[in-house]
């Protein structure tokens, strides 16, 4: 379709890998001190009651993007799915509940002439401008820069797609929804009680010192101490680390997640240390059965992988 | 349209194809719901949703593998999963995403032309309309021309359809014929024949004729008590009424059976006093047997030189006059194994005495060969083959529509049970290729088809028979309905002819013969452990096997007759003669019969007896009695008058 639209350019090669590969971090790995909520420094905690299976639902999403189209001076038209979906456990089977499909072409307005700009509308896709960020600017329009920009714009409407669905649940429901990744990027989210964010992982570890070596001492079964993560854009939530696997000697990060839950408006440290327990007993009852053969098995819970495996089937 | 507007039912799976595991033109692949109806033997329907020259293609299908797996990619991930704990597996809180997939063979795509393979759609269970278009049987179950034997009820997922055999290919003349295979003792093979013949039976059609039955009674009491209810459920009862035949057991049924060898005792066990009435012997003499003596004599026992024999006597000594100078040219009248015992007995005198080495071309040798043969048929056969050459029989040229002609040979010695079967199988033949049977068509079954026509072994007359029935008989109206254990085991060109093979449970060995090559492992899987009262069908029709349930039929089981109805102890003569000819007339008394028989020897009692019962008349005692030949009544004989000694004179000197 682009093809007729734009007879004097040529396409990019549509064997080229997608560009949006999992988007290495661009600071450095790092350490941040959090306040403690639960006791007054945090600690090893054993979570004594067996596994328990209280999590209803899983949520995750997933975002490919491909150069279509590329302009005489290097311009790159991205196409962009995101998608998401929530599968809920019915009976021990998971079966969708929601799920969202989105297709868009981006590209920089400012960078191409009018024309193409119309004809990418013609294609009845929704175009996105990746300049309104203006992030490009300080790249000087190299074109990986302006590529970067697109997956980016990507990677927020994941976000949102995401985001969409965890407060449609919220709205709704009442039972537990397990997410991918952080819960606090929306505030209705993050706010919401019955939602459980599980972090894989931890280039920022919020413990440092002798609270860093207790976090990564921890064994199969135990907690830290909850505390609380603050950021200036996104909502606070209450978090803990949780080991969930045996790490048997070898990296300290193996079978080490971190979960998020949301923060109380009145911190009563025994209710927020009861709340912890039993959200881990939720997220240990996951373990089983394993993700394999995600390399990413020792943290992914095995609900996430089926999202992960019913949008690659739809996308 | 087999998807009622108003009552939709939902698509059940879709159809799948990849690169590896593509569809054809006669496969397609699909996947469920875990809780589907499907199975190995459901049948399907897809749906294309793209127009091929105008019309939405529509494909229908039988299910005949399946497969199940999870995103597991190694049993190892599982067991490391759960640490190598079985117990621990039931603990998760999520069961693995499961595929429930199905391989389906292709039993008709509409439109037939062009063949193409099958796209990708939505797959439905298939409704009773589904069915009948995907077995063709459409084609022969019009009003106008409807030719349906329902054989038994297709049932699947909330489906019950009858599955319908085309007449016209199961009793001719387009194909005919019917073999079934099983283990023994599921109540498989007779209980599927018996409800076929009543299926047959109900729903013939008039616009082709009459129809009968010949059933050889090869073991025990299994088909000596088709005229008898027996005990059906309410499960049965739907069965019979969804395929439209009364359960009731047969109506006209004839039984015959030789006699044991004491000449009097019908050798059945149908020989209890309350079910004689439609009991009739079997006796044959020397001409009746001699025609099929090849039958009874093997080859080591007729060369060429007593074949010529045979012949010899066959054309021109027996039924005939026969006179010859060497027998002092004697009037023979050869009708029984009797007569032919004394003509022999002359023949060879008359060589002895004229120390002669030949007659007529045949050498001594050889006529006391024939002779001993011959003689001795009477013997291995006694209680059929009669020395007198009193002939009791089927009734061939009058027999009778949607009857059974039971014939009971489970007590006969092989040879015996041969000559039943070759010359009652011969004569039908005659009668059907002369017309004047009484019935357009006869199916005749034979269980234990592995003994009489087996795949090795020498070649026998029976089996010659066997062959030229399944590759001919089909055109005169003659059927063979053929049964036994090992399908292998039976001569292929048998099997082969016949155009409807039904499978009960089969035996594993079996079922890893080359012959069931064509069947999937889950067919097979199937078939192995198929229930009482399931048989897989093959018909001319059908383009896949199809799995059927039958009802038991409405007939008393042999076993359950045999303890109602034990069979009779063996009596006097006298008892055996009142027996049978109070089925004539129940006034008579045991007294009259021994008044009427006297003094008279066996035979002529015998002959008698069997007289009255094949002629049946009226007044039974009349006919009896006139059937013995009178008694003089014994008179004392005139003593000859003496002569009177002469007296020696007085004067003799030498008298006493």
């Amino acid at each position: 379709m682009l093809a007729t639209l734009l007879p004097d350019a040529s396409l990019a090669n549509a064997a080229d890998a997608p560009v949006d590969q999992p988007a290495r971090p661009t600071e450095p790995p790092r350490t941040i001190s959090a306040v403690v909520i639960e006791g007054g420094a945090l600690r090893a905690r054993r979570v004594f009651d067996p596994p328990e299976a209280g999590i209803a639902a899983f949520l995750d999403g997933t975002q490919q993007s491909r150069t279509v189209y590329c302009t005489e001076d290097g311009v790159p038209i991205v196409h962009g799915t995101v998608a998401a979906v929530v599968r809920e456990r019915r009976n021990s089977r998971l079966y969708t509940w929601r799920h969202s499909v989105a297709h868009r072409l981006y590209a920089p307005r400012s960078r191409i002439s009018s024309s193409l700009w119309q004809r990418l509308g013609e294609t009845g896709i929704e175009v996105r401008d990746t300049t309104e960020g203006g992030e490009e600017h300080a790249a000087g329009g190299h074109p990986f820069a302006l590529r970067e920009a697109a997956v980016h714009g990507v990677q927020e409407d994941r976000e949102r797609a995401e985001s969409e669905l965890a407060v449609e649940w919220c709205e709704r429901e009442d039972r537990p929804l397990l997410v991918d990744g952080s819960m606090s990027g929306t505030d209705r989210v993050a706010a919401a009680p019955g939602v459980v964010g599980v972090i894989k992982s931890h280039h920022t570890l919020y413990a440092e010192g002798e609270a860093l070596s207790r976090v990564l001492g921890l064994r199969r079964g135990e907690r830290s101490s909850v505390f609380r993560i603050t950021s200036q854009k996104r909502t606070t939530v209450a978090s803990w680390y949780l080991r969930v696997r045996d790490r048997r000697g070898i990296d300290p990060m193996w079978g080490l997640v971190r979960l998020e839950v949301s923060h109380p408006e009145r911190v009563d440290e025994h209710e927020i240390g009861a709340r912890a327990d039993l959200v881990s007993r939720w997220v240990l009852a996951e373990t089983s059965p394993i993700a394999l053969p995600d390399p990413r098995w020792d943290t992914l819970v095995y609900g996430v992988r089926d999202c992960e495996e019913f949008l690659r089937a739809i996308v | 349209m087999s998807t009622n507007e108003t009552n939709v039912p939902g698509a059940l799976g879709r159809v799948v194809a990849t690169e590896r595991k593509p569809n054809t033109p006669h496969e397609f692949h699909f996947w469920t719901a875990l809780d589907s109806p499907v199975g190995i033997g459901t049948i399907v329907r897809v749906d294309g949703d793209q127009a091929v020259n105008g019309q939405l293609p529509r494909i229908y299908g039988i299910v005949v593998e399946g497969f199940s797996y999870t995103d597991l990619q190694t049993p190892l991930h599982d067991v490391l999963g759960h640490d190598g704990t079985p117990a621990g597996a039931s603990l998760a809180a999520t069961k693995r995403a499961e595929i429930r997939l199905y391989s389906a063979a292709v039993l008709r795509q509409v439109p037939e032309e062009p063949l193409q393979p099958v796209p990708m759609g939505e797959v439905f269970l298939a409704d009773d309309q589904d069915v009948a278009i995907a077995l063709r049987m459409d084609g022969y179950l019009r009003e106008d021309a409807r030719t349906g034997i329902p054989v038994g009820v297709y049932r699947a997922g909330g489906t019950d359809a009858p599955i319908y055999l085309d007449a016209d290919f199961l009793l001719g003349p387009e194909a005919a014929h019917l073999n079934i295979t099983g283990v023994s003792g599921l109540a498989t093979k007779t209980s599927a024949i018996e409800w076929i013949l009543s299926s047959i039976f109900a729903h013939f059609p008039a616009q082709k004729g009459s129809v009968a039955a010949v059933c050889f009674n090869v073991k025990g009491p299994d088909l000596c008590f088709l005229d008898k209810p027996g005990d059906i459920d309410a499960a049965d009862r739907a069965l019979y009424d969804k395929c439209g035949v009364p359960a009731r057991p047969f109506e006209n049924v004839q039984y015959f059976a030789p006699f044991k060898p004491d000449g009097f005792s019908l050798n059945t066990l149908r020989s209890n006093e309350e079910l004689l009435e439609n009991v009739s012997s079997l006796t044959w003499g020397l001409r009746e047997v001699l025609q099929y003596a090849e039958v009874l004599l093997n080859k080591d026992d007729v060369d060429a030189k007593a074949d010529a024999l045979i012949d010899f006597i066959r054309e021109r000594v027996v039924d005939r006059e026969f006179q010859d100078a060497m027998l002092g040219n004697r009037r023979y009248f050869v009708k029984s194994f009797a007569d032919l015992e004394d003509w022999f007995r002359d023949v060879l005198s008359a060589l002895e005495g004229k120390n002669s080495e030949g007659w007529r071309t045949h050498h001594i040798a050889t006529i006391r060969k024939v002779r001993n043969r011959l003689s001795n048929i009477s013997t291995r056969c006694a209680g059929l083959v009669t020395d007198s050459g009193s002939v009791s029989d089927l009734p061939f040229g009058s027999f009778e529509d949607r009857t059974v002609y039971v014939i009971d040979v489970a007590s006969l010695e092989e040879a015996a049970q041969d000559l039943i079967f070759a010359r009652v199988v011969t004569k039908l033949r005659e009668h059907l290729e002369k017309r004047d049977l009484g019935v357009n068509h006869v199916v005749v079954f034979v269980d234990e088809l592995n003994k009489y026509a087996p795949s090795d072994g020498q070649d026998t007359y029976v089996r010659k028979m066997l062959l030229d029935l399944a590759e001919r008989g089909r055109y005169l109206g003659l059927v063979l309905f053929s049964a036994q254990q090992f399908r292998s085991q039976v001569h292929r060109r048998v099997v082969g002819n016949s155009g409807t093979a039904l499978y009960g449970r089969m035996d594993a060995d079996e079922l890893a013969t080359p012959g069931y090559s064509v069947l999937s492992p889950a067919v097979k899987t199937k078939l192995a452990t198929l229930e009482k009262g399931q048989l897989m069908v093959r018909h001319p029709h059908f383009t896949q096997p199809i799995f059927v349930r039958f009802p038991r039929p409405a007939v008393m089981r042999g076993r359950d007759g045999a303890e109602r109805y034990p069979q009779a102890a063996d009596v006097d003569l006298e008892s055996a003669v009142l027996r049978s000819l109070r089925t004539l007339d129940p006034s008579l008394t045991l007294g009259w019969v021994r008044d009427a028989i006297g003094i008279r020897d066996d035979d002529e009692v015998i002959r008698a007896r069997n007289a009255v019962l094949r002629e049946r008349p009226a007044d039974v005692r009349k006919a009896f009695t006139s059937h013995l030949r009178p008694v003089v009544a014994a008179e004392a004989a005139p003593r000859p008058l003496a002569p009177p000694l002469r007296t020696a004179p007085s004067d003799d000197p030498y008298g006493f």
